[in-house]
């Protein structure tokens, strides 16, 4: 397979030539290859190609990836305006057919590497250093090439099966057949050896699902949903037991023997897990230890003067050799206790792992594998093979609302936390309004007795929505996955999230309302009736977009909730309420406080609907009866003149206008603070450059991310 | 691959481990062990662990492997005696040569979770907990030396200072964390260890170095130290004197860790010369291995890589059967009987009785106090973030309400006002959930180790919390009293901060209160929510006092919530020799009685003191409240378990999935994966920022 691709890349050399040209050169290597070279794509895969190409005219190449890089730097701004050079001079590639092993202790720069490569570095990293992806400088961020990473956020209510079919529905074009895409389901599920769980739950809180090592492999399943030709991984296999460890590495390799390039950070693999891998990038300290086939590592470690003993696992001994963490562990042990360390044949207890460190990131700068990687690198950088197409969502945007929407519901419907917990506790709560206020009538102290349950109702009832942020924060954390991954917009998210809530909220509105409406007697008629529990339905909802609104912006859940519950409580003073309109201040709280205030809108309404038209007793019976309309403008101190329904219109388009809120806030997230955080970082670097540059104190953490610079030695560039 | 290859020399003699036995110390035997859970409902009776025999002496490290669920938890639990109730376990634990209990508090148990209050430091961690259980009559110099030696002990001396960490605040490594957890249960110079999967979630450095200091507390301290572990690196496992290799309940191999190798080779599964043996061993006896291949067999094409792995021509059931079964016969296996017997006739000395605490209830009341108000000065969430919100809306009320004056509508106004003090401001108090659930993850784990009683920590949070409450009430309430001029004079001022005061402390009892008894953060959110809502509605503003029903609602329901004692109170303060602007101009003023018993429909026969020391009194009941609720929580925390266990086991015998066949697995529960919404992770954002 490389033997043909190098071929074809001589072929190719100094050929500016036109993309069709190319394109009939790679269709015919292509050919070739499916033909002769025996282990081309899985049937599974090869059949998708091929309808994909025939579907949409996509020209069909050689489809697979090719991945090098040259020279590769990374240098992050600290908060404080110092750098710290995360990753120095790598130099390495990627074939299709292997599955590579990014290794290194915690902080050597692994998950840094694979980010830089998958174009997925924070804002404040600088890259430098050239990244090709089949010769041709790569842009990889939002979809074009499948990355999973290391938490799995999924959807806890939905099956397995379900979690995926619907990521296909959402991906997946329009124009393809709905049994191919459930072929393609099924053919997933059985390639990653989901058979035996696949219609059991993923599991939350609440629901006991699939094990540990099950969920990674759905996670990589909703992946490679799409076919790409890479794959990039962030530690697969850390917190999975060695048996799931070695099952989900089994399976990478048999994605990659089907002609992927997958590139997979690991930590600490078992030894099983270990011999899986066909090459092995070994970092440290940001600078590469090794990179060549995983098979021949032992070799140059026992040429570089650091033989691997015999009964232990290669790459523990690779890791034992670079992991600086050792000295302090040494360090710290010989400090404080007595006896000495054993097993004095071993030639990393006469020397510190830093000086072996540095030994060895010289014996392969000088090594025969250093130079292999080199010319290879610049081979491939010579052959310009295929642009792959974007692995994002093919799906139009009407399918994505339509199955956003649809598992939205499906999972609400199904979390107990999310509405069905609320709809008790409101039904609770109303039940409680309603005995209190039991059939109000229109006695005299009934005049107060009505206002206070509207504010009640309107005030506290939609109070009870923060209930639902945990589950809505949950929910984001799928969103934030599967829109870094390309798979939908912003726009289907929010109208998805909007409409699939609707049903609930009706409903618990709608039950609450009723309740509350016949148990107080409030003013009879169906009319009235429907007003109420619409003004509630919409004050709800208005409450559940601000709260979203603000889990947008602040960045902490807590905070979210304290912040969430001051503005309503501030919403709530200014509605009329406590404080009656006319004597609510006018700078700021009547203007514009109150007007931004819902609740202000929903009882402006609630009260007309409710006291207009009913005729109330007077303190004592000799005196004249009340009319409604008279308390509503002397003692509630309402404008009359506007209609009820004015006030509900009010209402909704508040809804509206906190989901757009919602939506701009999420755009801002997305776009602009990483711009902004990138521009700072440049500034506060350059600003730091301009004065002495002072290295910044480190945390001496076991673990800490920051690489200690002094034990580097000097002499590298 | 030192010493004693040859098994046939050490017949006879005393066994090397004996010899360590002799040394003194606690000697820990245990013969036949097995342990079964009982059948039932139509439930066929399991067998945990089945047939175990085995020591722990002086001076050693015995390390328990095997794959999940293969019974390493039972086997710790069983040892340590904090097996489930449920359980029955038959077969002899010595101690010493001598049948003990093992329970809570007499031995020395490291969890798996880290549990540690992350505001504190590490040596205040240490100090704290000393000081709550060393004997009062110690000197403080004596306890910082404890706490000195301690700290080297442990490796600990560079992070002494250092913050442990919260979620807002990076503090030390998961590795010193660890270290800390040990520290904490050395700290009583136990000579009986025994730790729970400590290097789980730990890189290979950290692991190492706790293993190695558990080494070097067997070694120096002559202490008898047993650990799970899950899954060491060659360097790990290479620390650990005696291996206990269990497969599904069965003894694989027991011994000395370095002969392990060598039985595995004799019984034809010899470890490869570039594998981890214990990564091997465990290879060997999985049978989850088994599922695997048999999974990707059907869906994938193994393309003939099966010479891969010589161990794929064999099913794991069929070398661990072959491995049980070699071993039963094998010298290794009488080996361990004779040492099991010489160790029994050693007279050691027989270990005093830790008890959970020995210093006085005033002594652990005074050091609880102090540890928890550092705890809440330094998190940001407890107080600090409440105390700014409180003053934020006090403000928003003052320019509100600003100037209220006496006219008709300040009637309403003053009443609203006040409603919305007692009501909204003591609403806010959900704001500091997390912090107690927190809290109360800490306090469960000392109790469950005897650390110090239910009283002294309820009243030490009591009294920790009252700074703080106290600065939230007299900050409120002085922006509100002097911005919206409320009836001037000290002693009003003073009942209307102490009257707030009272408020937000009965509301922070009923929190406490709940979060004792909601599992999660969610649940305890709505149910908080819900309940101060309700307490709202019955306190006399929503629905005036006299017109609530009668049945339920009026008594018992408005007389054991605090807010219709505190808006009495509130009212009669504010209102009393006050004199309104009638409705109509030119009719007489209203008077503040008149409006408070006509109006409110309040009667005015008692103080407004009583009513103030009404909500004291019943601050004081929410906190017997409270400690009625842990007492009954600890009570009944068995039987739940037993129900729990019996609900698992049901669920996990209907489930099809490939980790069906270890279904007891998922009986211990730490093994459950904690949801990230539990406490801490939940908290973070899901948005990049």
């Amino acid at each position: 397979m490389r033997k043909g691709g190098a071929a074809v890349g001589a072929a190719m050399v100094g050929r500016e030539a036109a993309v069709a040209a190319v394109a009939a050169e790679l269709e015919d290597s292509a050919g070739k290859a499916a033909g002769a070279a025996a282990p081309a794509l899985s049937p599974l895969s090869e059949t998708l190609w091929r309808d994909r190409a025939a579907a949409g005219g996509v020209l069909l190449g050689d489809v697979s990836a090719r991945l090098a890089w040259r020279d590769l730097a990374v240098t992050v701004a600290l908060g404080t305006g110092d750098t710290q050079a995360v990753l120095q001079g790598l130099t390495g590639h990627a074939e299709p057919g292997t599955i590579t092993a990014l290794m290194g202790p915690s902080g050597s720069g692994k998950s840094t590497l694979l980010d830089a490569l998958a174009g997925r570095l924070a804002a404040n990293a600088f890259l430098s250093g050239t990244v090709l992806l089949n010769g041709r400088k790569a842009n990889l961020s939002f979809g074009a090439a499948a990355y999973v990473t290391q938490d799995d956020n999924l959807i806890g209510t939905l099956t397995v099966r379900e979690t995926i079919s619907y990521s296909a529905r959402l991906r997946l074009p329009d124009k393809m057949p709905w049994e191919e895409k459930q072929a393609l389901v099924e053919g997933t599920i059985i390639e990653m050896g989901l058979q035996d769980c696949a219609d059991t739950v993923v599991g939350n809180w609440h629901l006991r699902g699939i094990s540990g090592g099950e969920k990674r492999r759905v996670s990589i399943a909703l992946e490679i949903l799409m076919r790409p030709r890479l794959l990039f991984l962030d530690e697969p296999t850390s917190g999975l037991d060695s048996a799931s460890a070695f099952f989900v590495t089994q399976t990478l390799r048999g994605l990659a023997r089907d002609g992927r390039t997958v590139i997979a950070s690991v930590h600490q693999p078992s030894s099983e897990v270990f011999t899986l891998f066909d090459c092995l990038y070994l970092l440290s300290g940001g600078k590469t230890v090794y990179f060549g086939k995983a098979s021949e590592a032992c070799e140059f470690f026992a040429q570089a003067g650091f033989p691997c003993p015999p009964m232990r696992n290669p790459s523990d001994h690779f890791l034992r050799c670079i992991n600086s963490d050792f000295d302090k562990v040494k360090a710290t042990l010989k400090g404080s206790m007595k006896t000495r360390f054993e097993r004095s044949d071993d030639p990393l207890e006469k020397i510190t792992t830093s000086e072996a460190m540095r030994r060895l990131i010289n014996y392969y700068q000088h090594s025969q594998y250093h130079i292999n990687a080199q010319q290879k690198v610049d081979e491939m950088a010579r052959v310009k093979g295929t642009v792959l197409d974007s692995g994002g969502s093919q799906a139009s945007f009407a399918m994505q609302a339509f199955t956003l929407t649809k598992r939205s519901f499906i999972n609400m419907s199904r979390d107990f936390g999310y509405y069905w917990l609320r709809l008790i506790i409101y039904i609770v709560v109303t039940l409680c309004i309603g005995t209190i206020y039991l059939n109000v009538g229109t006695g005299y102290s009934s005049i107060l007795a009505r206002g206070a349950c509207a504010s009640f109702v309107f005030g506290f009832v939609t109070f009870m929505s923060i209930g639902g942020f945990p589950s809505f924060v949950e929910d984001m954390k799928v969103f934030q996955r599967e829109r870094l991954n390309g798979h939908y917009g912003v726009l289907a998210f929010v109208i998805s999230n909007t409409l699939s809530a609707m049903p609930f909220l009706i409903l618990i509105t709608f039950v609450s309302g009723t309740l509350c409406y016949f148990m107080v007697r409030l003013h009879p008629g169906f009319m009235h009736y429907l007003f109420f529990v619409l003004a509630l339905y919409a004050s709800v909802t208005v409450v559940e977009s601000l709260m979203m609104a603000i889990a947008s912006v602040i960045p902490n859940f807590l905070m979210g909730i304290i912040i969430g519950a001051g503005i309503q409580g501030i919403f709530m003073l200014v509605s009329g309420y406590f404080r009656l309109p006319h004597d609510i201040p006018k700078p700021f709280w009547r203007y514009p406080m109150s007007y931004i205030s819902f609740h202000y809108w929903a009882l402006q309404g609630q009260y007309q609907n409710d006291l207009k038209g009913l005729v109330f007793d007077n303190q004592d019976d000799e005196l004249p009866k009340i009319p409604g309309e008279y308390i509503l403008e002397n003692v509630f101190q309402i404008d009359v003149n506007r209609s009820k329904w004015l006030d509900l219109a009010v209402l909704f388009s508040m809804i509206v206008i906190y989901r757009l809120l919602f939506f701009v806030m999420i755009k801002i997230s997305e776009d602009v603070t990483p711009w902004v955080r990138g521009y700072i970082a440049r500034r506060r670097v350059q600003n730091r450059r301009q004065r002495k540059v002072e290295l910044a104190a480190r945390s001496p953490s076991l673990r800490g991310y920051v690489v200690d610079v002094a034990s580097l030695p000097a002499d590298h560039p | 691959m030192d010493g004693g290859s040859n098994v046939e020399a050490w017949r006879g003699a005393v066994s090397p481990a004996a010899r360590y036995a002799e040394s003194g110390g606690a000697s820990l035997t245990w013969e036949n062990l097995t342990a079964v859970l009982p059948g039932g409902g139509g439930r066929a009776t399991k067998k945990l662990v089945q047939g175990l025999y085995g020591y722990a002496v002086p001076g050693r490290v015995v390390a328990i492997m095997g794959p999940s669920g293969s019974g390493k938890s039972t086997l710790l639990d069983s040892l340590s005696g904090r097996l489930a109730r449920n359980v029955v376990l038959t077969g002899k634990v010595l101690l010493n040569g001598k049948k003990r209990r093992l329970d809570y508090g007499v031995v020395a148990y490291v969890t798996q979770e880290n549990i540690l209050l992350g505001t504190l430091t590490v040596r205040e961690t240490l100090t704290y907990s000393a000081l709550l259980r060393l004997p009062s009559s110690m000197r403080k110099s004596e306890v910082r030396r404890i706490v000195d030696d301690t700290l080297d002990e442990m490796g600990l001396r560079e992070c002494a200072d250092r913050h442990i960490g919260t979620w807002n605040l990076r503090g030390i490594s998961g590795g010193e964390k660890k270290r800390l957890s040990i520290a904490l249960e050395i700290l009583t110079r136990p000579r009986l260890l025994f730790l729970d999967e400590p290097t789980s979630g730990l890189d290979s450095a950290a692991a190492f170095s706790v293993v190695q200091t558990l080494r070097q507390l067997a070694v120096d301290g002559g202490r008898t130290i047993v650990s799970s572990v899950h899954q060491p690196s060659s360097e790990v496992f290479a620390l650990f004197d005696d291996l206990c290799l269990l497969s599904s309940g069965e003894c694989v191999y027991f011994g000395d860790a370095k002969l392990a190798t060598q039985f595995f080779a004799e019984t034809g599964f010899a470890c490869p010369s570039r594998r981890n043996p214990s990564d091997h061993f465990l290879r060997c006896v999985n049978s989850d291995f088994d599922d695997v291949a048999a999974t990707m067999k059907g869906s994938m094409k193994l393309r003939a890589e099966a010479e891969l792995d010589p161990l794929l021509n064999y099913s794991t059931t069929e070398i661990r059967e072959r491995l049980v079964e070699k071993y039963r016969i094998s010298d290794y296996a009488m080996m361990v009987r004779n040492t099991i017997h010489e160790i029994t006739k050693i007279e050691g000395v027989v270990e005093e009785v830790i008890r959970g605490s020995e210093a006085s209830w005033f002594k652990q009341l005074r050091t609880l106090t102090s540890r928890s108000f550092t705890n809440m000065s330094r998190d940001l969430n407890y107080y600090w973030l409440r105390i700014i919100i409180y003053i934020v809306m006090a403000f928003c009320l003052g320019t509100i309400y600003y100037d209220v004056g006496t006219s008709y509508t300040a009637i309403q106004a003053r009443a609203s006002c006040g409603g919305f003090v007692s009501g909204f401001m003591t609403f806010m108090s959900i704001g500091g959930f997390p912090s107690f659930i927190e809290e109360m993850k800490v306090f469960t784990l000392e109790r469950q180790n005897g650390h110090y009683g239910v009283a002294a920590y309820i009243i030490s949070n009591f009294l920790s919390s009252m700074p703080f409450l106290l600065t939230v009430s007299w900050a409120s309430a002085s922006i509100t009293y002097w911005m919206v001029k409320f009836r001037p004079g000290f002693s009003y001022f003073a009942f209307f901060a102490l009257n707030l005061y009272g408020g937000v402390s009965v509301i922070e009892s009923l929190m406490m209160i709940i979060s004792a008894l909601v599992p999660n953060f969610l649940m305890g959110l709505i149910l908080g929510a819900g309940v101060i809502g309700i307490m709202m509605l019955t306190s006399g503003f929503f629905r005036l006092l006299p017109e609530l029903p009668k049945i339920f609602w009026r008594y018992p329901v408005s007389y054991i919530v605090y807010g219709s004692w505190g808006l009495k109170g509130g009212y009669k303060n504010d209102l009393i020799g006050l004199e309104f602007e009638p409705m109509m101009p030119g009719q007489p003023k209203l008077k503040g009685e008149y409006i408070i018993t006509e109006m409110m429909g309040l009667s005015l026969n008692h103080s407004k003191w009583l009513d103030l020391a009404m909500i004291f009194v019943l601050l004081f009941a929410y906190r017997v409240t409270f400690f009625v609720v842990l007492k009954v929580k600890e009570a009944a925390a068995p039987y739940i378990r037993v129900a729990y266990t019996r609900f698992t086991v049901k669920r996990l015998e209907r489930r099809a999935s490939f980790r069906k066949t270890l279904a007891m697995t998922s009986l211990s529960k730490r093994h459950s994966q904690p949801h990230p919404m539990a406490i801490q992770e939940g908290l973070n954002s899901p948005m990049p920022y």
